[in-house]
């Protein structure tokens, strides 16, 4: 009962913070578009005279992909470079605006202005930096270690199989178990980053040692309000892809399409502020 | 009296059965020069075959024929020299290439070969490598000495008793637990060509076989509770009550090769393809006036259809026989009749990796517990492996030396298949072995659109017609024989038309069946039954490796102006036009109703080294803003030509190949140029790409 109620304060929260949410989507968009505009501008070269681009609005056609495909196949490894350092670049980027999303959370009574977002921002971005390099380490215990004992277990089970079905059932766990154990480290460093501000502190070690103990006194507790954000999270991408899918790719529709995938992204950005808000009160709650 | 002329009928059937020779049933027209009698135990304990075989062998040739080949197949896994696993190891210094672990090993043993009179050939025995390059461990090929020349006309009897070790989840014939797929299994002749001598390859890691048609009675004994299907009809089962044994006995004539399944686990389903219930009169009259033939030569005959299914796929028993059905009935109706009385489907037992293969009326399917029926497998599978009866089993090409002739073609009339029995299929993809279509909508597309994507890749690599173990690698290959072989088969028929492809393909089955065609032979009815000499057309996209790519460099309209500056000679005196001159004079002209004009230039380019050649052309189509349409025919030679067009509008767009021709064009994108660019194909792409961009960066952000 009480975790619902901490539910409930971190969606209030969150939904007075909606200019986060905003700030979040621009970030992402701007960043996103320069990433696709040489592919843009080079598919706008092959395909925009050609009458093959017709086809595209019917739906996705292996004879211009084909014809892309091979025309650029040299390209390709140029071309994952060319998503792969936006990534990296993204990642750092986003350990800085931790800051501002965790600051402003905490900062219940002020409103929001994009100044005191990008103070905080630059306040928690050293030590936030920290959380991520230790947050690199266990990651790699857990999916180098945990993760690969439990796939160990899953191969001798698979290797004896007589049918199909122990492949399909230790493939099914085996990511279900990736996605928890995920969850787990994700939530534990999240709660690192929210310690940090609401203790006002750049200590990464300190807090990530103190926030062992947090975490494991109340781990069932701070894990269901995460899987319930989680769970969120699921029903806006099924929501989605029901009503993107039908949709036709005719005229105006081809517009509200755009429309619907960029509501969704934002619905993206709007759960990633609620994991921090719940989280924030679920902290506060139960700090010591 | 009565009796003597009996006497002399019964002899004259004997004479005329010594002299046609084995596998010759009077009243057929051919077929077979060799007979196999073969009995195998299998040994489910030490996963051993014991085996005795009895051969005999005609020689139809005139040469005098001194020694034998024969294929040892199952040596290909006996140990690292075999030339299978070198060739698999120098391929990306084999990095995805067979592998066998310890104790997995396969062989077999030829323990004694004698002639019927007793004559122990086993001395002169030896393992042959002539292949190059030359694996010199090999021992997938051997050669006896005859005491003496076999002659032209005559028989030779062969006595043969060999053990093998099945190889353990290798390649296409392996056993996993107590389920065993059972192929190139035994000592198996080559193919005598007259005046070259024996055609008998080593087992090449890309390749397939050849043999010679044979009759094969085969008695298979296994343990009493194994379900065992083969190629041919299953004559007899006796049970042995004291080993707890039971003996199969399969007969078959006039087919090249023998497989056989044994899973304890097996469901056996049979049903009848009833060709009346399958196919309407109008269908058959369709058919016979595409093809021109007379009705009866179309007319189908009834299969006896056998599937053994793993129970894990129990529920869908109805896909594999629909799809069989469907192959049956189409194969049937366009390429000729199913020569066989029955055909038996396998879904492979677990981890035998024997899926997606054929055999003589045998089949591997290969499907998975959880499908998609959106996702065409194993439909696909099952039409193709059934079609490979026909080319390959009945058209029974060398596959060690010209692969796409049944890979090329069969993989062609299967996607003709699937497109008119089931219409495109999703793409197959799956996340965790669960497939995505039941959750969302994945692109559709018909087989020809996949290949041609595949092929373009390899065009520059080899030939098609490259013996397979000589490709530059195992994918150019495959893409080269199955994919770019039907892209180019799909290329011919938008060249000659539908009906003709079917005419060309039915004269070629059923000319070459049980019979060895070359690839000459195919390209020499495309001619017949074209009338038209396109040798050509093979020169350019079989025999080498030139890229087709014509397309449009640029259109442009301007309105066609009457005035021009500069000085001009009027009337004995010099006259100078100025701008100044021609706007008032245009002024005017607008007054007047005369109609503008324009100019438009389309240039044209052959970008590839491909070119039509012969009566052939590239056709150009311009559309202009009124609708209306100019269609001009180059020639294609030269490296680029323009064409000037003057009409009262602009163009709208230029279009080449506007018939959609030349599907092994490498870039159909620049086959048309509009004169003003649209936005709204451009717009969807790169809101689907940036959505993708957009949560692709999300993901990300979650490591941080």
């Amino acid at each position: 009962m009480k975790i619902l109620k901490i539910f409930e304060e971190g969606f209030q929260t969150t939904n007075k913070r909606l200019k986060m949410v905003i700030y979040l989507w621009l970030i992402n968009f701007v960043f996103s578009v320069l990433i696709i505009t040489p592919v843009y501008f080079l598919i706008k070269k092959d395909l925009s005279r050609s009458l093959m681009s017709d086809q595209i609005i019917k739906g996705t056609g292996l004879l211009w992909i084909g014809d892309i495909f091979y025309k650029y196949q040299d390209l390709l490894p140029a071309l994952a470079g060319w998503f792969l350092i936006p990534a990296i670049l993204f990642i750092l980027l986003y350990i800085f605006l931790y800051g501002g999303i965790i600051g402003r959370i905490a900062a219940q009574n002020e409103k929001i202005n994009l100044t005191s977002f990008l103070s905080d921002c630059s306040t928690y971005f050293s030590p936030f930096l920290r959380v991520f390099l230790i947050s690199l380490v266990a990651y790699l215990v857990v999916f180098g270690g945990i993760h690969n004992a439990i796939c160990a277990l899953f191969d001798l089970w698979k290797k004896s199989a007589s049918t199909e079905w122990p492949l399909i059932l230790s493939s099914i766990l085996d990511f279900l178990i990736l996605v928890l154990l995920f969850s787990i480290v994700r939530m534990f460093f999240d709660y690192v980053r929210v310690r940090l501000v609401v203790e006002k502190s750049k200590k990464a070690i300190r807090a990530t040692l103190l926030n062992v103990a947090f975490i494991g006194k109340r781990f069932f507790k701070a894990w269901f309000l995460y899987l319930l954000v989680v769970l969120i999270a699921a029903i806006f991408g099924i929501v989605y892809f029901a009503v993107y899918q039908p949709l036709p790719n005719i005229g105006v529709l081809l517009i509200a399409g755009f429309i619907w995938q960029q509501i969704y992204v934002l619905s993206r950005m709007w759960t990633k502020i609620l994991f921090y808000s719940t989280e924030y009160h679920f902290f506060n709650l139960n700090k010591e | 009296m009565k009796k003597k002329k009996s006497f002399i009928k019964f002899l004259f059937f004997i004479l005329t059965l010594s002299f046609i020779g084995p596998g010759v049933m009077l009243g057929e027209k051919r077929i077979s020069n060799v007979r196999y009698e073969i009995w195998v135990e299998l040994d489910d304990q030490n996963k051993m075959l014991h085996g005795k075989e009895n051969i005999t062998w005609l020689n139809n040739t005139r040469d005098d024929v001194q020694d034998m080949w024969f294929h040892l197949y199952y040596n290909a896994f006996k140990n690292e020299k075999s030339t299978t696993i070198q060739e698999s190891k120098e391929e990306w210094f084999g990095a995805f290439g067979i592998k066998i672990k310890e104790g997995r090993w396969g062989w077999v043993d030829v323990t004694s070969i004698k002639l019927a009179d007793g004559a122990d050939l086993k001395p002169t025995m030896e393992f042959i490598t002539q292949d190059k390059p030359v694996h010199p461990g090999d021992q997938t090929v051997m050669r006896v000495l005859f005491p003496e020349p076999v002659k032209p006309g005559e028989e030779v009897h062969l006595q043969l008793e060999f053990e093998s070790k099945i190889p353990r989840s290798i390649h296409r014939s392996s056993y996993y637990q107590n389920s065993y797929f059972i192929a190139q299994w035994f000592p198996k002749p080559g193919v005598y060509e007259e005046g070259k001598g024996w055609n008998c390859h080593e087992y090449h890691l890309n390749s397939e076989f050849y043999a010679d048609f044979a009759q094969f009675t085969v008695h298979i004994a296994v343990p009493e509770d194994f379900v065992v299907g083969a190629s041919g009809k299953q004559i007899k089962a006796v049970p042995d009550m004291e080993k707890k044994t039971v003996t199969y006995t399969f007969y078959q004539d006039n087919i090249h090769d023998f497989a056989w399944t044994a899973d304890p686990d097996f469901i056996k389903v049979e049903r009848d393809f009833v060709a009346d219930d399958e196919i309407s009169p109008e269908e058959y009259e369709e058919v016979a006036r595409m093809l021109q033939l007379p009705l009866e030569e179309v007319k189908l005959p009834d299969v006896k259809m056998i599937l053994l299914i793993e129970p894990e796929h129990k529920s869908q028993i109805d896909r594999h026989f629909k799809a069989l059905r469907m192959a049956i009935k189409y194969y049937g109706l366009w390429y000729g009749p199913y020569p066989y009385e029955t055909v038996t489907m396998v879904d492979p037992p677990f981890r035998t990796s024997s899926g997606g293969m054929e055999y003589p009326t045998l089949f591997t399917a290969g499907t998975a517990i959880l499908r998609s029926k959106k996702v065409l497998s194993p439909e696909g599978v099952i039409i193709h492996e059934f079609g490979h009866g026909y080319w390959y089993g009945l058209c029974a090409n060398n596959e060690f030396e010209e692969a796409w002739l049944d890979e090329g073609i069969n993989t062609y009339s299967e996607g003709k298949v699937t497109a008119i029995a089931y219409g495109p299929g999703a793409m197959p993809m799956s996340f965790q072995r669960i497939p995505l279509s039941w959750f969302c909508k994945l692109p559709e597309y018909y087989n020809y659109e996949l290949e041609r994507a595949a092929a373009l890749h390899v065009v520059e690599l080899d030939p098609i017609t490259t013996i397979s173990w000589k490709f530059y690698d195992r994918g150019s290959y495959g893409l080269n024989v199955y994919m770019r072989a039907s892209t180019c088969l799909y290329t011919l028929e938008g060249l000659v038309g539908e009906e003709m492809m079917l005419r060309i393909l039915r004269t070629f089955q059923m000319r070459f069946r049980y019979k060895h065609p070359r690839t000459q032979d195919f390209i020499d009815v495309v001619n017949e039954v074209t009338g038209r000499d396109l040798n050509w057309f093979f020169e350019e996209l079989f025999f080498s490796t030139l890229n087709f790519d014509y397309g449009i460099s640029s259109v442009a309209s301007k309105e066609k102006k009457t005035y021009a500056r500069g000085v001009f000679d009027v009337e004995g005196r010099k006259e100078e036009i100025t701008s100044k001159n021609i706007k008032k004079m245009e002024k005017e002209d607008k007054k007047s109703d005369d109609k503008k004009f324009y100019i438009t230039e389309v240039k044209v380019r052959r970008f590839g080294e491909a070119r039509v050649r012969g009566d052939t052309v590239i056709k150009l189509k311009v559309v202009f803003e009124d609708d209306s349409e100019e269609i001009i025919n180059w020639r294609g030679q030269e490296r680029w030509k323009k064409f000037t067009f003057e009409k009262p509008s602009k163009a709208k767009y230029a279009q080449i190949d506007p018939d959609n021709i030349w599907l092994i064009d490498s870039n159909l994108t620049n086959n048309s140029l509009k004169r003003k660019p649209s936005r709204k194909g451009i717009f969807k792409v790169a809101a689907e790409l940036l959505f993708l961009i957009q949560n692709y960066l999300q993901c990300v952000a979650s490591m941080s």
